[in-house]
């Protein structure tokens, strides 16, 4: 099978793999660099849980290969917190009880750091519209909202 | 018996012990260990419904890079079933013959070293299909019928004599659909051999359960099983087995020597791990004028896999929900060439209290009775069933304080009066009887000289908040920080804890963590009885009240001692104690075992051109017994309601008719409740702590969930005077 030589800046580290061509982000960060923060939850682009930063800008890990991705920025929720503190949307996660078996809560914190980033955090409308590609099966959604409010309040 | 005091409610929402874990990425979920030497499985399933494998050609998969073994019926040692279990029996073993019984049935496992080869090398296998017809209607007239499944088909009072007495009678045909589970997290397995010893991290809801069952099949002793599950990525009931691909995991991993992983896709959660099945509900209800009900007949039937069993008594709420003097309820079961149906969330309430609320709103609008009204004339004060008091129950107060949080006397009772805009307005109620459920359980509790605590078991926290209220609870025992306390959980090598299931694991968990923390302060007593130099020399448990990681005389607080002291002064590094909680018996008590009741109440709205259905409110008032924590059972609560929006507004699992192909197993395909589809909600807590057991809990994992269906479908109702009986409630009902 072809491998590639690729190399992934994650979490402002830079690391150089020889992968089966066909890993897919999300592999590449949970079984060749251990980063399994990030989650599988359905592996064809449907529910969010895979959801790291590239760029600034939200990507589902597992809808794109590994290959796609060199000399890309990319920030999974192991790289959120900055000397041990947690990121703010961290700790408002906590605060509100905006998860509850936390498998999708990764990928919920990723999207809702960028969904700020992206400026479409400003109305609840928007906040329920631009965090509907993170399912969360066990249905913490008014918490979820309630931890990304909090969020933009402080800033 | 409660013996926490009430005025020291542990309730307050203390945050989730495991957020740091969970927010951080840092909780390890079954799939995210990898062991030295790990290799990865793939499985391969049937692509028909019934029949048998002709062939099965597996020599370009063999032969495939990376591959290191292909297993089929035709290699697979002889596996024994799995164990009867308090749930029933175990799933059939897997690759034991060439039948095929259902599509999806698993035909074979391919294990290579990476899953990438893993998947490719799957994907070569042939398989060559003797066909049948397979049996995929529930009204097939060649489908074998199981009647009273479980016994519990009831009978009160003369029905025929009810229905005679009665001036109004209300009924119909309801239907719910297949649902499944999906947790989040994709169930996997990661399996490791040492010698006959073998150790497996498993997205499990109940650890015991899968050491019993791996020691049985694999024919090792339990004790060198040991089970792994301490995060999980949701269940709500597809855990509860221990499933064909557990077994295959383990199997595979014997065969190749080396540890092996499988992760289920989401295609094969459709199939593997159970689902909701689909009910035909036919329900009959008998009243007064004056609104006193004088009959309710209600028969449910669900389909059941070819060689495998469910419990799913759809009717059963019907005969413990009203005070109604004549009621029957009957249930069957159908066998049909289908995956394994199994427990989804509330499973049987969910589907039945549906028929039974929408009835109920559909008698109060033909006899113009207000919906809230008529629930309160028939309340059941005594079990109907039993006859006794219950333990506790608040039903009434769910009511009452729940409609004036929710502006229910707004209400115009008229079908289509009330409006916002274009946007028709309705609203919907809907109350519910959750069954008492619990099984013995076990726990050890430890104090250290450094006045911190351990406490132990092998339960499981799927998000309902287990670890913070067992850590809650402990320290209230203990008379310790929060801090102080560590509470540990899914391991097999802790002591025994039932499965997080049926809403009966706090009270089981509560009881033995009660248990072992008064027997651990005994011991501390029992260990200064003849202590000169000790303040609470000869005090009994009964003396002696805990804080603030001391032990002292209940009334004087002066008198007593600090753990640390007591365990220094004896030369101690720790005491221990284990304690056992068994269920509460209903008739030595002279009272029924309550579990949770509940009223829904739902605000929608409805786009009467376009058809478009929005939920916009939702109050759920709740009677849980003690709570523990009010922030995570909130969380339940408003949790299982967004699963009732699920049911209510959007799942439904499609089987092809001719093929018995799930036709939408994707996320995409199967729709759930995203973030824009669920309202901010209102949950709040009603009752106190509850008689029949010592901590008064009740459990409210699946309450939150139950009634919502109908509530939706009874505001759906108020909003366009359509009654709609069949889930999920979609655009094209709702045509105007």
């Amino acid at each position: 099978m072809d491998h590639v030589d690729v190399t992934l800046n994650v979490n402002d580290t830079e690391h150089h793999l020889r992968l089966d061509a066909r890993v897919t982000l999300l592999d590449a960060l949970r079984d060749h660099l251990g980063l399994t923060g990030s989650k599988k939850g359905c592996d064809q682009g449907a529910c969010g849980a895979c959801t790291v930063m590239v760029d600034g800008k939200r990507v589902v890990a597992c809808l794109g290969l590994a290959a796609q991705y060199e000399g890309r920025r990319i920030t999974t929720v192991e790289g959120l917190a900055t000397n041990g503190e947690l990121h703010r949307m961290q700790a408002a996660f906590a605060r509100h009880d905006a998860f509850q078996c936390g498998y999708c809560t990764p990928g919920q914190i990723m999207s809702a750091v960028c969904l700020i980033a992206e400026g479409r955090a400003h109305s609840d409308e928007d906040i329920r519209e631009f965090m509907s590609g993170n399912i969360c099966r066990c249905g913490a959604y008014p918490n979820i909202r309630a931890a990304i409010r909090d969020v933009v309040a402080e800033a | 018996m409660t013996t926490l005091e009430a005025a020291r409610a542990v309730g307050p929402g203390l945050d989730r012990v495991d957020a740091p874990m969970k927010t951080t990425g840092r909780a390890p979920y079954p799939n995210d260990f990898s062991l030295p030497g790990m290799v990865h499985a793939c499985l391969v399933h049937s692509t028909i419904a019934a029949g048998r494998v002709r062939a099965i050609d597996t020599t370009a998969a063999e032969t495939a890079p990376g591959v290191l073994a292909v297993i089929t019926h035709l290699t697979a040692p002889q596996l024994e079933r799995g164990p009867m279990t308090l749930l029933g029996p175990s799933p059939p073993a897997p690759l034991q013959g060439d039948r095929i019984l259902h599509y999806g049935q698993h035909l074979a496992v391919v294990v290579a070293a990476s899953p990438e080869q893993a998947r490719h090398a799957a994907g070569l296998v042939r398989v060559d299909y003797e066909p049948a017809e397979p049996l995929l209607d529930l009204h097939d007239p060649r489908a074998a019928v199981v009647t009273n499944p479980w016994g519990l088909d009831s009978d009160r009072g003369d029905i025929a004599a009810g229905f005679a007495a009665a001036d109004v009678v209300v009924g119909g045909s309801y239907t719910t659909p297949d649902n499944t589970n999906n947790p989040l997290g994709l169930m996997s397995t990661v399996a490791a051999w040492n010698g006959d010893s073998l150790t497996v991290h498993d997205s499990t809801q109940w650890p015991h359960n899968v050491r019993t069952t791996l020691a049985a099949v694999f024919k090792i002793p339990e004790s060198n099983v040991r089970v792994l599950a301490p995060y999980v990525g949701g269940g709500f009931g597809a855990g509860l087995r221990v499933w064909p691909h557990v077994i295959l995991t383990v199997l595979a991993a014997r065969e190749v020597g080396k540890p092996v992983k499988l992760v289920l896709t989401r295609p094969e959660m459709f199939t593997a791990v159970g689902h909701r099945p689909y009910s035909a509900q036919q329900i009959r209800i008998g009243a007064t004028r004056t609104g006193e009900l004088t009959a309710i007949e209600h028969e449910g039937v669900s389909p059941v896999a070819m060689d495998d069993d469910d419990y799913e008594p759809v009717s059963a709420c019907s005969a413990v929900s009203y005070a109604c003097p004549n009621v029957r309820t009957r249930d069957r079961q159908v066998r049909l060439n289908i995956p394994c149906p199994g427990s989804m969330r509330a499973p049987a309430e969910g589907q039945g209290n549906f028929a039974l609320e929408s009835a109920i709103d559909e008698l109060a609008h033909e006899l113009g009775i207000d919906p809230l009204e008529l629930r309160l004339r028939n309340y059941a004060e005594e079990h109907p069933l039993l006859g006794l008091p219950w333990s506790s129950k608040a039903l009434r107060e769910c009511y009452l304080q729940g409609a004036e949080r929710f502006g229910w006397s707004r209400r115009d009772p008229r079908p289509g009066s009330m409006r916002d805009g274009r946007w028709l307005i309705g609203y919907g109620l809907a109350g519910v009887s959750y069954p008492h459920y619990q099984v013995p359980c076990q726990a050890r509790a430890s104090l250290h000289r450094d006045g911190s605590a351990d406490v132990r078991s092998a339960a499981t926290d799927i998000g309902t908040g287990t670890y913070t209220i067992i850590t809650q609870l402990s320290a209230e025992l203990l008379g310790l920080d929060v801090s102080r306390v560590h509470f540990d959980l899914g391991d097999s090598d802790m002591p025994y804890a039932p499965q997080a299931g049926g809403s009966g694991l706090t009270g089981a968990l509560a009881g033995a963590v009660h248990a072992a923390c008064r027997r651990l302060v005994q011991e501390f007593l029992d260990v200064v009885r003849d202590d000169p130099d000790s303040p609470l020399r000869g005090a009994a448990l009964d003396d002696v009240a805990v804080s603030q990681g001391r032990i002292h005389r209940i009334g004087n607080p002066d008198q007593g001692e600090s753990y640390t002291d007591i365990l220094t002064r004896h030369g101690l590094e720790e005491l221990s104690a284990d304690g056992r909680s068994t269920p509460p018996q209903p008739d030595a008590a002279g009272m029924a075992t309550a579990g949770a009741f509940g009223a829904k109440f739902v605000e929608v709205r409805v786009d009467p051109d376009l058809g478009l259905l929005r939920v916009t409110r939702v109050v759920s008032a709740i009677d849980g017994g003690r709570i523990l924590n009010e922030k995570t059972a909130t969380s339940q609560i408003v949790g299982g309601t967004v699963g009732g929006i699920g049911q209510a507004m959007f799942e439904e699992t499609a089987t092809d008719a001719g093929t018995g192909r799930i036709a939408n197993a994707t996320f995409g395909d199967y729709l759930v409740p995203v973030n824009a589809d669920v309202p901010d909600m209102e949950v709040i807590f009603v009752g106190g702590p509850d008689r029949a057991t010592p901590v008064g809990t009740k459990g409210v994992g699946e309450i939150g969930l139950v009634g919502v269906a109908a509530a939706v479908a009874n505001a759906v109702h108020h909003a366009t005077g359509r009654r709609i009986r069949s889930l999920p409630i979609t655009i094209d009902q709702l045509m105007l």
